[in-house]
């Protein structure tokens, strides 16, 4: 892709914007909206090369997060379609990279713990009143409190990978320019000061953050209320605050962690 | 209130971000024997995930990230110490103000910013689970 096709559509908001009035009547319009911002898929995908999975599969899973972001774009909410793409389609990028490296990296058993943690979690906080302790977990798990406390650590090492590398890092990446272009975005009024950084968050990144800083819920609480497992919540906080860190860290931010094991083969 | 029991639990690691996932099981471990609740550790892994990244901020010539922990009976107080020197002031002026210190205070009971020997250090304490109480 040449340097210049970044960021179709920013400059042309108007055109933009009529496309998608037509959208619902006219479903050629879906096609052209694709050939449009295709090209930002494809660089999307590029950031994310290299790291053992094909470019062919990056791109087909980069479009689509496109697909998806063309069929859940809300045109009221006054947000550029490039930055909502963009934000969707790493969005689906890193989804795809953690559930490859989930099935790859975590040893079965901790996986099963995992996926039972999980599933008695909510039951229990119900049954108790409040948040269990991990020798609770394991008991109603059926596995050893140290297995809890791996599976916990395993899926968050998945929130510490290099895919969450901001992709502003070269400074010139779409996300950059587009994230920063929009004032418009619904931000946590407490933080206006880190107002930026936020507007980079995804809607639900925003709202996870709301609710446990400002709600001051657990995770439990927040998982039960946006309908997602308590470890998904786990990796959208942890991932969130990176995020956060590195935009307004400045010159605290630091290089990304490894996980667990060797990053070498990812395969 | 102070309980008789204090052992201290000590893990230093290479002052590099790869590591500091050691300090995080490790906190969590210690911390889940306590007990301190689930969401407890969750939060607590976090505030070590920030308080690591804060210090690691400031390695210019560091070698050592340092975790202390030590288990209360009501209670977890967590040290993360750096063998470096901070740049410009420790605790930096205005700290109060900044994203990660509202993090860190949300996340954890008390937060508090000492310097060493060996150099800049972040104390973080959290509430052991009170069985009788229903989640706060």
């Amino acid at each position: 892709m040449s340097s210049g096709d970044r960021a179709p559509g920013s400059s042309d908001r108007e055109a933009e914007l009529e496309l998608f009035r037509r959208l619902p009547d006219d479903p050629s319009v879906r096609d052209e909206l694709v050939r449009m911002f295709l090209p930002l898929a494809e660089y999307l995908a590029r950031r994310f090369d290299r790291r053992g999975e094909p470019l062919d599969d990056l791109v087909q899973v980069a479009s689509l997060g496109l697909l998806n972001a063309i069929d859940r774009f809300d045109l009221s909410r006054d947000v550029q379609f490039s930055t909502y793409a963009a934000v969707t389609i790493v969005g689906e990028l890193k989804r795809h990279f953690r559930d490859k490296g989930w099935a790859i990296r975590v040893p079965r058993r901790l996986q099963e713990v995992g996926l039972r943690v999980n599933a008695v979690l909510p039951e229990l906080a119900q049954e108790l009143g409040r948040s269990p302790s991990i020798d609770e977990l394991a008991v109603k798990a059926e596995a050893s409190p140290e297995e809890v406390l791996d599976a916990i650590e395993a899926v968050q090492a998945y929130s510490t990978t290099p895919l969450d590398t901001p992709l502003g890092d070269h400074g010139s990446a779409p996300i950059d320019v587009l994230g920063a272009e929009d004032p418009s975005l619904e931000i946590l009024d407490e933080w206006a000061s880190v107002g930026p950084a936020l507007q980079r968050l995804s809607e639900r990144e925003r709202r996870v953050l709301h609710l446990r800083f400002f709600r001051g819920l657990t995770q439990s609480e927040i998982a039960e209320q946006i309908g997602v497992s308590q470890m998904h919540v786990s990796r959208i906080l942890s991932q969130t605050l990176r995020t956060l860190r590195e935009e307004v860290g400045g010159d605290d931010a630091i290089p990304e962690a490894e996980p667990r094991g060797s990053r070498t083969e990812p395969r | 209130m102070e309980t008789p029991r204090s052992d201290l639990i000590s893990v230093s690691v290479p002052s590099r971000a790869e590591y500091v996932h050691v300090l995080r099981a490790v906190t969590a471990s210690v911390a889940s024997r306590i007990p301190v609740s689930f969401d407890g550790i969750e939060d607590l892994r976090l505030a070590v995930d920030e308080a690591c990244a804060r210090l690691l901020a400031l390695r210019s010539g560091s070698t050592r990230l340092t975790l202390t922990l030590r288990p209360l009976s009501d209670r977890l107080e967590a040290v993360v110490t750096i063998d470096a020197v901070a740049k410009g002031d420790w605790p930096p002026p205005g700290i109060e103000e900044t994203l990660g210190w509202r993090l860190l205070s949300a996340l954890v009971d008390t937060v508090t910013l000492t310097e060493g020997p060996p150099g800049p250090s972040i104390h973080l304490s959290k509430r052991a689970l009170d069985p009788t109480l229903p989640s706060s």
